[in-house]
């Protein structure tokens, strides 16, 4: 242990009272600062944006770039800089821990495959859209055969790839055959990668900031406000929020930032409950009243142990909970009451109905993707269950 | 606080709940303008009429021109009195078009719901007995399946597998068929097994993981020295306190089901339902019919978690009411 470069030693039998003095005063950590020093460029950009740049000019059109961003792109970006500085790099400074993490993770070998298909389906819908151009209409190409698979001639309008015996055979120009619409399915794949990473950071996000805040809040008042937020809880997760949302729709119509916005808005009841109850255990523990007696105050107290130590059960929630916003998105898109211009999987699930009887790809592809997406998460989920609470697997062993 | 008196709270609060939510509902629609008021703008115009003179007979029809507390007290009544207005998409009262989705909705959830409570503990007890065997783990994966694949996604290849490839059920659904017959089983036999294997994943984990505990307790070392046989004392010592925290997410997960996933299930299946009657409302802009779906679907949600919290208390005696 003594070889590693961290700023802590490993050792909790040596205190470092200068530097827990020195924090008193409300010093800023590494993660606070690049949190910072990023998100104000980001904030900047938005006003500019928001300000500055018309509505139908692209943000970076100043500086020669296609790009536009939308409010969801930016609140993306920010999501990913909370990730980066307050989940990735606390594993980095920690590398003890992490490793134990990562010993008791790699265990459950199939939640290491899910872990490496979400992490496929989160660079792909990161630098997908970079790298590829967008789905193009091109009536022409249309229902194209995935490679090494074919179709009855007589279903194409121009074939791409070779005809041999009256069929079609797919090219790799179109890896997974294409829409009525001449639409590369792989494309469209790639891009609905994105909209679900969006989906998945930025519903997380503010369920988490709002569960977290409600469930401590009401542990730590007590009382009667403890009680109003509870019942409060209570209407928030006995709310029919598809139906809420479907009548939202209805009324004022809605794209993908207001079913963000909704759906994450009644999400976070379970979180609250789950924080709070966590937060009455904690609170209960000798940690906690020997700070107290070393003078800490109850912000201190929260923000400094028992935020932590429910983390890892708050994590494990929310990875159970994304599955659910997916799921949703598709079903609204395969019901054709999203966003109609968005290229998500339940769309192209949608698309490919009618042609299901001779044009399988187009539902097939995105309905498996969709489906190991969800698989991965309710593995993850109940692999980090085990490695990140050391309690339940105690509980299970007994 | 005695178990009475806790029903008696328990449901007070159900129906406060209830009341937000139709609330809410309200404050959503006279939030936003009235379709229709803008129809009759348009058709006035059209027709060489004042467009404004329009609105104003139309909003008089509609009680718009009343102040907002009169129409939220008058919106409550209608509500709460069941008069839910007329479907013009339908041309039927709202409440008769409703009653005629439940009939179909019914005949396809009650068997799915029956089904579900029967397999999810049956199975997840079974499970939890052989744990760690082959058969555990089969039933794991088929957990983990039936929860992770979309119900829709899952209705649709089955659909083309066993409709269009093998021809053993019908695609169209058929409403000419009795309910109790055999044509009606061959036609909602692939809805309700997609339902069940939607729902019956989270219920099978749950019960494997509670009876788990269950299976090493002292009650149940004593039932097997007394020389019980194993499905006895499975049946009687394992199965029941089981049920108890099960009851909890059995209805939930039910319920999350039936307001999310059967709209689907519905409309990838051409049933005539509560679901598919929400989709053509949604789509044919009827309000008075979307809005009567979203209530009745509310009450259907309200109404469960209701009874799921009394269910609760009365299986388990343990249980605190001061602690809610």
């Amino acid at each position: 242990m003594a070889t590693e470069k961290t700023d802590k030693p490993d050792r909790f039998d040596e205190v470092d009272w200068t530097e827990l003095a020195g924090t008193r005063r409300r010093d800023l950590s590494v993660n606070s600062l690049g949190m910072i020093a990023t998100t104000l460029p980001l904030v900047a950009l938005f006003a500019y944006d928001w300000r500055f740049v018309g509505e139908r000019e692209a943000t970076f059109g100043a500086v020669g770039l296609e790009a536009d961003w939308s409010g969801i792109d930016f609140m993306f970006v920010f999501t990913l800089l909370l990730f980066c500085f307050y989940l990735v790099l606390p594993l980095y400074q920690h590398p003890r821990m992490t490793r134990y993490y990562w010993r008791e993770f790699k265990r459950n070998r199939p939640a290491v495959v899910s872990l490496g298909w979400l992490l496929v389906v989160f660079v792909g819908g990161l630098l997908g859209p970079l790298v590829l151009n967008a789905p193009q209409q091109d009536v022409l190409a249309g229902h194209q055969p995935p490679v090494f698979l074919s179709i009855d001639a007589a279903n194409v309008a121009q074939c791409l790839g070779e005809v041999r015996g009256g069929r079609c055979y797919g090219t790799w120009q179109y890896p997974l055959g294409t829409t009525r619409g001449g639409k590369g399915v792989f494309r469209t794949i790639v891009y609905g990668m994105t909209i679900s990473t969006q989906i998945a950071f930025i519903t997380t996000t503010i369920v988490a900031a709002i569960g977290v805040s409600v469930g401590t809040a009401s542990a730590y008042a007590g009382g009667w406000v403890d009680e109003l937020l509870m019942r409060f809880v209570d209407i928030v997760l006995s709310f029919p929020t598809l139906l809420m949302f479907l009548l939202i729709l209805y009324i004022y119509g809605a794209g993908l930032g207001m079913f963000i916005f909704v759906f994450s808005l009644f999400a976070w009841g379970g979180t609250a409950r789950y924080v709070r109850s966590k937060s009455l255990s904690v609170a209960e523990a000798a940690y906690i009243d020997a700070s107290r007696l070393s003078g800490a105050g109850t912000y201190r107290v929260v923000r400094r142990h028992v935020v932590p130590n429910t983390a890892s059960s708050i994590i494990t929630q929310l990875t159970l909970l994304v599955p659910g916003f997916l799921l949703a998105e598709a079903q609204l898109a395969f019901l054709e009451l999203g966003d109609s211009e968005l290229p998500s999987w339940g769309q192209l699930i949608s698309a490919g109905r009618s042609d299901l009887a001779f044009a399988p790809w187009i539902v097939l592809a995105p309905g498996i993707v969709l489906f190991l997406t969800i698989l991965a998460f309710n593995f993850l989920g109940d692999a980090l269950l085990d490695a990140l609470d050391p309690q339940t697997e105690a509980e299970t062993e007994r | 606080m005695g178990l009475p008196r806790y029903v008696a709270a328990r449901i007070v609060w159900a129906a406060v709940v209830s009341l937000v939510i139709v609330t809410i509902t309200f404050v959503l629609m006279a939030a936003a303008p009235n379709p229709a008021i803008q129809e009759a703008a348009t058709q006035a115009a059209l027709e060489g009429g004042d467009p404004q003179e329009a609105v104003e007979r139309e909003r008089e029809l509609r009680g718009l021109d009343e102040p907002l507390h009169v129409r939220y007290l008058d919106f409550l009544t209608g509500v709460y009195t069941l008069e839910w207005g007329w479907s013009e998409h339908r041309s039927q009262p709202v409440t008769e078009a409703l009653s005629e989705g439940l009939y179909y909705t019914a005949q396809y959830s009650v068997p799915w719901t029956i089904l579900t409570m029967l397999i999810g503990p049956l199975v997840g007890v079974y499970s939890a007995a052989n744990m760690y065997s082959w058969k555990d783990h089969l039933a794991t994966g088929f957990a983990f399946f039936g929860y992770a694949i979309p119900n829709f996604f899952f209705g649709i290849i089955l659909l083309l597998l066993f409709g269009v490839w093998l021809d053993w059920i019908p695609v169209v659904y058929n409403t000419d068929v009795a309910v109790f017959s055999l044509e009606n089983v061959r036609q909602l036999a692939i809805p309700v097994f997609v339902l069940v294997t939607g729902s019956i994943g989270a219920i099978m984990r749950v019960s494997r993981n509670e009876s788990a505990e269950f299976r090493n307790a002292d009650f149940m070392k004593t039932a097997k020295a007394k020389g019980v046989s194993p499905l006895r004392a499975y049946a009687y010592h394992v199965m029941r306190p089981t049920l108890v925290p099960l009851s909890t997410t059995l209805v939930g997960q039910l319920l999350a089901i039936f307001l999310g996933s059967s709209l689907l299930v519905e409309v990838v299946f051409g049933i005539p339902g509560l679901g598919r009657l929400t989709f053509d409302a949604l789509v044919a802009q009827d309000t008075n019919l979307v809005l009567g779906s979203t209530l009745i679907f509310t009450f259907i949600a309200v109404i469960g978690n209701l009874l799921e919290d009394i269910v609760f208390t009365v299986l388990d005696p343990r249980i605190s009411y001061d602690d809610r």
